[in-house]
């Protein structure tokens, strides 16, 4: 049997002899005689690292010992330890395959209940109506303002800077070898097909996706929801359907003035960097703009709609806790909305 | 819905409530009466709220069932379920009036959803219910604008503006200073007195307990241990129910 290692805790055993006594580092194993004869006074700190000690020592197949406390000193430490009585034990530590698995449960619930909305949302504003009209007069036409006027200014501005910048960097190409004429169709069908309807969904994603979420977040955590609910009046179709109209209305809208926002870009290139005019520039745009590229980016942008407005209601009604929830759930849904808008971008550059 | 009049407004047969694997209500039988006040109390923690949003169908229980003029909810979406719930109103903790609508706005919001009124009828029923629950000014206000004690008001109005037969209050006297705590105490009284609605109370407050309660419900970790009424209570002489009115800790 080992002999015992007698360590005296000073008067006054507090957090700053615990990070210096080196107790805790190293193996516990062999006997620890910890002596408090001459210990004071005992903050939290020194509570818990004799509780700590206690366990390591136990769980390591060593013993550890206390001696010598005060009557006062005895009642701390018993206190300590029927504090810790009522928490919670702490998780046991999982295998990884357990893990693995308990991930992967989760990931079908989320996906799961992902769909379920989805469906909901489809639901509840469109089928739904013939139902029932929780819907509040006006809402639409509300949305619609905020989701698509007040987006105008934006994305017309980023469209634009986009399609010079893809104008200029085209055309410097294409003038070194001599086909600055081609550079009409390529930023014509680019902004049509591409740019104007991702852009704009990316910029949407942002700004109303993530409004979105913070909204019925906010709601969900001040109870505004069950309220709602306790009328009688179904959140989904209150808050869902206003904005997945709203949406679907204006996005196309949003996105036909991005791409016109676009080709002006790349129309101001061509008139300073590669000697076009107008008409000539507007003759070779009309001659490769066919309409089916047109209703493809408008088939393109609606879709992207739901996507945005799907995500955002998804991550807005799924908060649990308080402020910093919705700050989170907002963030994820920023990034989840742009990422699955530029997943879906690329489904639709092969189908399409 | 034809209710005989003896029948309870409210009932709770068995019922088991769970977060995950924690019981939170277990096997909690009641009903509440017509026109009565009823005071749903016990330490924090012990379900009061837990079993208040059971019983208005926001939380599924994990088993037994709740009745409410005799209909139970099954689904909130539902029409059947929505037709009980315009029967009812529910005052939250914290008001949970539409932040981004004026008081009127919220006001008016269960009366445009469920009744065919004329936008001016809804306008007088909103100032109406504004001025029976002493707010008249606060009609064009937001609910930022407004005090704990205003919002709780407001919401208040919000809940009764369909006449609900039935109101739910959680805890309406949290956070608010005494006066204004007993304010909402006598309006309460009130409601009963002129409306005979049944009114069903969450709270751990002892003077509203005092000011309101016909019949309490106690609730200790996830049971009742007493319900009847308020002076029965009062006499009893020790056990968890003494202790709460003595403001003692059970050991």
């Amino acid at each position: 049997m080992d002999r015992a290692r007698t360590v005296k805790a000073p008067a006054f055993l507090d957090r700053n002899w615990v990070s210096s006594c080196g107790l805790i580092s190293g193996q516990q194993r062999g006997r620890l005689v910890l002596d408090l004869s001459g210990t004071e006074r005992i903050d939290s700190a020194g509570v818990c690292f004799i509780e700590l000690l206690g366990r390591m020592y136990h769980e390591q197949g060593g013993q550890f010992a206390v001696q010598g406390a005060r009557p006062g000193i005895a009642k701390q430490l018993d206190g300590g330890k029927a504090a810790r009585a009522v928490v919670t034990a702490a998780p046991p530590n999982e295998g990884l395959f357990l893990r693995l698995g308990g991930g992967l449960v989760s990931a079908v619930g989320v996906a799961v209940d992902a769909i379920s909305m989805f469906a909901e949302m489809l639901y509840w504003s469109t089928i739904g109506l013939f139902r029932r009209q929780d819907i509040k007069k006006g809402a639409v036409y509300e949305q619609m303002y905020q989701l698509g006027y007040k987006a105008v200014g934006i994305i017309t501005l980023l469209s634009f800077l986009i399609g010079v910048v893809l104008s200029l960097q085209s055309a410097i190409q294409l003038k070194n070898l001599g086909m600055g004429i081609f550079l009409v169709p390529l930023i014509g069908i680019t902004m049509i097909r591409q740019m104007g309807p991702l852009l704009t969904a990316i910029i949407l994603a942002g700004r109303t996706g993530s409004a979105t979420t913070a909204e019925i977040a906010t709601m969900v955590v001040g109870e505004e929801v069950d309220a709602l609910r306790t009328m009688g009046i179904n959140p989904m179709q209150y808050i869902m359907a206003p904005k997945f109209w709203a949406i679907s209305l204006t996005m196309p809208l949003l996105s036909i003035i991005a791409t016109a926002a676009g080709i002006f870009g790349g129309y101001v290139i061509a008139l300073l960097y590669l000697d076009f005019n107008t008409s000539m520039f507007l003759k070779e745009l009309v001659k490769v703009i066919k309409l089916e590229h047109i209703l493809a980016g408008c088939f393109k942008s609606m879709v992207f709609s739901w996507l945005i407005i799907w995500v955002g209601c998804y991550f807005g009604f799924r908060v649990r806790g308080g402020a910093e929830a919705v700050g989170r759930e907002t963030t994820s849904s920023v990034v989840v909305g742009i990422f699955i808008i530029i997943v879906a971008n690329a489904v639709f550059s092969f189908i399409m | 819905m034809n209710m005989n009049t003896n029948s309870p407004v409210v009932s709770v047969e068995h019922l088991i409530v769970k977060y995950g694997e924690k019981t939170v209500l277990d096997g909690v039988n009641t009903s509440f009466a017509a026109s009565e006040i009823r005071v749903i109390l016990g330490g924090s923690g012990c379900g009061k709220t837990t079993l208040l949003r059971s019983i208005v169908g926001l939380i599924k229980p994990y088993s037994g069932r709740v009745k409410i003029f005799g209909r139970q909810l099954v689904d909130m979406e539902s029409d059947a379920d929505a037709e009980v719930l315009r029967k009812i109103g529910v005052l939250f903790q914290n008001g949970a009036l539409l932040g981004s609508l004026t008081v009127a706005q919220n006001v008016a919001l269960p009366l445009e959803m469920h009744t065919n009124l004329p936008p001016k009828v809804i306008d007088e029923i909103v100032r109406y219910k504004l001025a029976q629950v002493e707010m008249p000014h606060a009609y064009s206000l937001f609910p930022g604008e407004l005090s704990g004690g205003m919002r709780k008001r407001a919401a208040l109005a919000r809940a009764l503006a369909l006449d609900p037969p039935l109101l739910f209050c959680d805890e309406p006297s949290a956070g608010l200073d005494p006066v204004t705590s007993a304010g909402l105490d006598s309006l309460l009284l009130r409601l009963r007195e002129t409306l005979g609605i049944t009114v069903v109370v969450v709270t751990h407050e002892l003077l509203s307990i005092e000011a309101i309660a016909d019949k309490i419900l106690f609730l200790y970790k996830g049971k009742p241990l007493f319900d009847g009424p308020y002076a029965q209570a009062r006499a009893i002489g020790e056990g968890p129910v003494a202790d709460f009115f003595l403001r003692k800790e059970t050991k």
